[in-house]
Parts: structure tokens; sequence; C-alpha cells
């Protein structure tokens, strides 16, 4: 059973301008996309920076209007509802942000940031909401006396950890992440992305895990989508895509890794000198007269690369 | 905390509890002296001023006795008399009550609609803040003064709640494009997104997330605009324009002093209300400067 479709989602924003402020173009954020969730998988999503991977989780929570397409959750079309049907399937998508500074409230405790979703779906007593949130604060790591203090008494990595807090009290379905760990350091990084794969076990979550982190990608994911343009232009399980990549575009973005032997360092040089070439050879055979991306097509079962 | 104690470490936990924003600005004002000093005095004069007024008529404050005039201070009038024989006194406490009405009941209104407007304009954006800015720049574009001096000089019985009337009605617009750029920029931060992900209704999201995070350049500039209305009160009233001589104000007081003899050598009349403004304002905006620097986290002294 599919957790989540997506078919043909387009995102385009209008670009303004001349006499009256007419509509004289469209940026196209994204640009016909598919894919699908299986529960309890985590799905990669991954892309240079305005290639519109967030701007895909964002319409999938509703924070943006899809132009067109479709977005099916648990066999509900989210596009067709009203805002008020919405409501009901907000419990089961959450989302964790990117920026663990700007997602908190400045004004507001720990005890009120996560306990925002309980009062607007839960009819709880204080005493009840403060036992609960004290053990969810328990299960990220953090400290349950901790609840009386203000976003700006933790650091990056315990911040971001709160907004997991608070995407979990609801216990949802699905988890669209959207880079939850760039804004932090290393170590943290690692802390915090162990964590969300320990929770992912306990509470079977499917996590939409939207980064630009290789290392990241390969470390969380299932199965992995490359974007580029708005568009998909391979998509495979972790293997398919990190062992045998198809596209210019995915072989260009794996090239990137750096390496962390120094003795093949040069033979690593050598292969991104080779890619580039390829790619400045091959440009028309991956793209077509317009320099668009064409159409997904599968090249295994799980595995689909768009050429022509 | 309204919750009854859960477990034993509760009290460990209210120990942890950091700072309010409401301790903060306490914080701020045992540090500052000045503005400690300026915060009683001002609380004390409008005490004071409230308190003593209510045992005064007005009528019978105003009520002229020829065979009084210009009488210098003593025992029987502290402050002596002005030229309708009038005591100078009472005059003062009453205006300085009708003055304090029409400066804090102004700001009040003001700050209401501008508030209001000003946070739908910016949260929604689009054609509401269209909407919004478009009858902003309308009032901006009326001329506000001259208005108000037609409107004193038709309205028969001109009194305080009419002068409050015609002032809110011109005096909003500014507060209420300074909250909706202030909105504007705070909608764009994440926690909005995150509370619209969380199932929070709009106008909770504007009530209680967003606003929170404006309350400081609020509470500022409240207090600031205080003084500031209170000034056009007196400034308009010194003019001819403002309340007529039987509702006593500050500006009724000092616009004795434009009889050149009154100046000159009837300085008991006018100089009690023009030391009061000056205490006023000067007590005003020491508040507000130390409400200012509590607002910020790197200016404050606290």
């Amino acid at each position: 059973m599919t957790l989540l479709k997506i078919e043909n989602l387009k995102v385009y924003y209008p670009v303004r301008g001349g006499f009256f402020r007419r509509v004289i173009d469209h940026v196209k954020a994204v640009d016909d996309i598919s894919f699908e969730l299986q529960p309890g998988e985590t799905y990669g999503l991954v892309g240079e920076s305005g290639c519109g991977k967030t701007t895909t989780g964002r319409t999938i929570i509703g924070l943006n209007r899809p132009t067109a397409g479709k977005i099916t959750f648990n066999d509900v079309e989210l596009t067709k509802i009203t805002r008020r049907d919405f409501y009901k399937y907000r419990k089961d998508i959450q989302m964790i942000f990117q920026d663990p500074y700007s997602s908190l409230n400045p004004r507001k405790r720990v005890i009120d940031i996560i306990a925002e979703p309980i009062r607007n779906f839960e009819r709880l007593s204080p005493k009840e909401e403060r036992m609960k949130i004290m053990e969810v604060l328990e299960k990220v790591g953090l400290s349950p006396e901790s609840i009386y203090k203000y976003p700006h008494e933790f650091s990056g990595g315990q911040r971001q950890r709160i907004g997991i807090a608070r995407a979990l009290t609801l216990n949802p379905k699905l988890i669209i992440a959207d880079e939850p760990v760039s804004a932090l350091d290393v170590s943290v990084q690692a802390q915090v992305l162990n964590f969300m794969k320990d929770i992912q076990k306990e509470f079977n979550l499917t996590y939409l895990f939207i980064s630009h982190d290789l290392g990241i990608i390969r470390h969380m994911c299932d199965r992995i989508g490359i974007m580029y343009r708005g568009r998909l232009v391979e998509e495979g399980t972790k293997e398919e895509i990190f062992e045998n990549p198809q596209h210019i575009y995915t072989k260009r973005l794996l090239s990137s890794i750096p390496q962390m032997n120094p003795e093949e360092r040069l033979k690593h040089m050598a292969f991104r000198k080779e890619v580039n070439q390829e790619f400045k050879n091959n440009y028309d055979k991956y793209f077509d007269a317009e320099g668009k991306i064409f159409d997904l097509k599968p090249i295994s079962e799980t595995h689909s690369v768009a050429l022509p | 905390m309204a919750t009854p104690a859960v477990n034993n470490n509760n009290t460990e936990i209210e120990k942890v509890k950091s700072p309010s924003g409401f301790k903060i600005i306490v914080r701020e004002f045992i540090k500052d002296k000045v503005a400690l000093i300026s915060l009683i005095l001002f609380l004390g004069i409008v005490l004071y001023v409230y308190i003593y007024s209510m045992g005064l008529d007005t009528k019978e404050v105003t009520r002229v006795d020829i065979f009084n005039q210009f009488q210098e201070p003593g025992p029987v009038h502290w402050l002596g008399t002005d030229y309708g024989g009038r005591d100078v006194y009472n005059q003062l406490i009453l205006g300085a009550r009708n003055s304090l009405t029409i400066g804090i009941a102004i700001t009040l209104i003001t700050s209401i609609i501008g508030i209001a407007l000003g946070l739908l304009a910016g949260y929604y954006g689009g054609w509401v803040d269209n909407v919004v800015m478009r009858t902003v720049d309308f009032v901006l574009v009326l001329p506000a003064l001259m208005i108000i001096i037609v409107y004193v000089s038709i309205v028969p019985e001109f009194d305080v709640r009419k002068f409050i009337f015609i002032m809110s009605l011109f005096y909003w617009t500014s507060k209420c494009r300074l909250i909706r750029s202030k909105a504007l920029a705070e909608r764009e931060h994440e926690y909005v997104a995150a509370s619209k992900t969380l199932g929070t209704p709009d106008w909770k999201i504007m009530l209680f997330q967003v606003l929170p995070n404006l309350s400081s350049i609020i509470i500022v500039n409240m207090t600031l605009n205080l003084a500031g209305n209170i000034g056009i009160e007196t400034s308009l009233t010194y003019l001819g324009f403002g309340l007529p001589e039987s509702v006593p104000s500050l500006g009724t007081l000092i616009s004795y002093s434009r009889n050149p003899e009154v100046m000159e050598n009837k300085p008991w009349v006018w100089l009690p209300a023009a030391i009061l403004i000056l205490v006023l304002m000067l007590c005003i905006n020491f508040i507000g400067n130390a409400l200012k620097r509590a607002a910020d986290a790197r200016q404050r002294l606290g």
C-alpha cells in the first residue's frame, strides 16, 4: 500500500512585470514530478539549492499551493479537499524545519512550543499535557526540567530536537524533514540523524528526507530521487543511485563528494574531469533543445532515469 | 503556574524557570535609577491628579469671579487665580486630568485600531494588505490639522470625548504602518509556517505567535506616543483650536500666556502647567527609553 503518492505535481510562481503588473512569465519551481512513498521507508529528495526540493515538501504539507497535480495521502486526495477537511490530515503529516533558530518562537517557553499541536488536536488537562510533554522531551534526549526554558537557552542541536519533539507529539505517519541537520555542526548532525533513525523504528514513521548532502542521504535513505531544475532526473534505490548512476547530473553530483583517501585523490580528480567532459560532450543526450530535462523512463523495476 | 504539584522535583523545575519579559522590564527599571524615579513620579502624579479631581466639580472650578482677578499665590489660592478669578491650582489638577485622559485614550484607541489593521495587513499580505494600506494612504493625504480645526469650530459643546474621537480618527495610521511592517518581517519566520503545519488557525497565530514578538515595539511605541499625544492636545488648545475654557486642560492654562501682561508679570497662571507638562514628558520619555532598552538584549543594563 502506498502512503503518499505525488502525481505530476507542478508549482509555478508568476513573474509579474510591465504595465499593470501582468503575469509575463512563470518560475517553474516544481515542474511535473511524480513519486511514491511506501509506509516505513525513507525517501530522499536530493538536489542543488533552488532545484525545488523544499517547495515540494512545503506543497505536500500545504504551505504552498500546487499549480497542478495530485497529492494522494492514504487514498485521500489532499489537493482536492478544502482547508477545513485538510485539518484532519494535519495530524498525520508533520514537518521538521531546516532552521532550528527561526522555527521556534523566541517568545514561547518549550512547554508552550511542544504543547501547541496538543492544544489544537487533543483536549488534555494541564497536568496530563505536562506529563506528555515531559515524556516526549525525554524521548528526544532533553531533560524534562527544561520545559520552562526559552529556545535561546539551547544549542542548535537541542533546538532541533525540540523541533522534532514538536513534530512527534501527534504521532504522525509521515514526517517531512526539510534539511533537518544542515544548520547543525557535523558532530551534532550524526546525533540528530541517528536519533531520527531510532524513532523511525519505534513509531514506524515514513520520512520524506530533503537534503543536498549526499553523505547524509546515503546514511538515511532507502530510495532516492535526484532533482534538478524542478524535475526529477533519476530515481532508484540507494544502491542503484550510488553504484550505478545513469544520468549525467547524478554522476556530477556523486563525483562532487570529496574522497577521504588521500592516495586516490588524483584518481578522483581525473574521474571528475572525465564526468565534466562527458557533460560537455553529451549535453544534448541528456537535455532537450530548450535545456529541459526529459521525462523519467524506467530502466529496471525500481530504477528510472530521465533519458530520451 | 496553575497546575498542582505533579512530582517531587516540581519545586526544582520552578527554580530553573527563566525570566519572562515582565521580569526583564522590572530588572531594567531597578538598574536604571532615573527611569525608576520617573516611573514613581509619573504614577504619583497620575494617581494624585485622578484622586484629587474626583472631589472637584468642573463647573464650580470654572465659575468666573471678577473680584478675585489675578490674585497672587497665597493661603487661599495656592497658585493664585487667573483673569476670571478662577483658582489655578484646581484648574491645574482638572487640566492635568483632562490632558492625561485625552493622551491615554488616544494612545489606546489608535493602538487598538493600528495593531488590528496592521497585523491583518502584515500577516495576510496580498489584497488585504492593499486595501488597508490604501486606506492608510487616503487618511494620510487628508489635511488632518485643518479638518480637526474645522471640526472644533463647527461642533457645538466641544468636550473631551469629541476631542478624543476626532484625534483618534487621524492618528492611527502611523501605528498601523509600523505594525504592518514588523508583521511582514515576522511572518516570514519559520515558526509561523511551523504553527500552520501544526494546525493552529490563522487568528491564533496572529494573536499568540506573531503579536508577542511585536509586544516590545508596541509597548515602546505606546509610551512614546503618549507623550506625543499629550503634546498635541496642549499645543492645539494653546493655539485656540482645542478644548474651550470651560473644560480646563494644561493647554488652556498655558494659552493664557498669549496675553503679554500675563506672560511677563503673572507667571503663576501658566508656569505650573508648563512645568507639569515638562515633568510629565520627561518622565514618560525616560520610562519609554528604559522599556526600549529592556526590549533589546544588546542595550539592556539589568
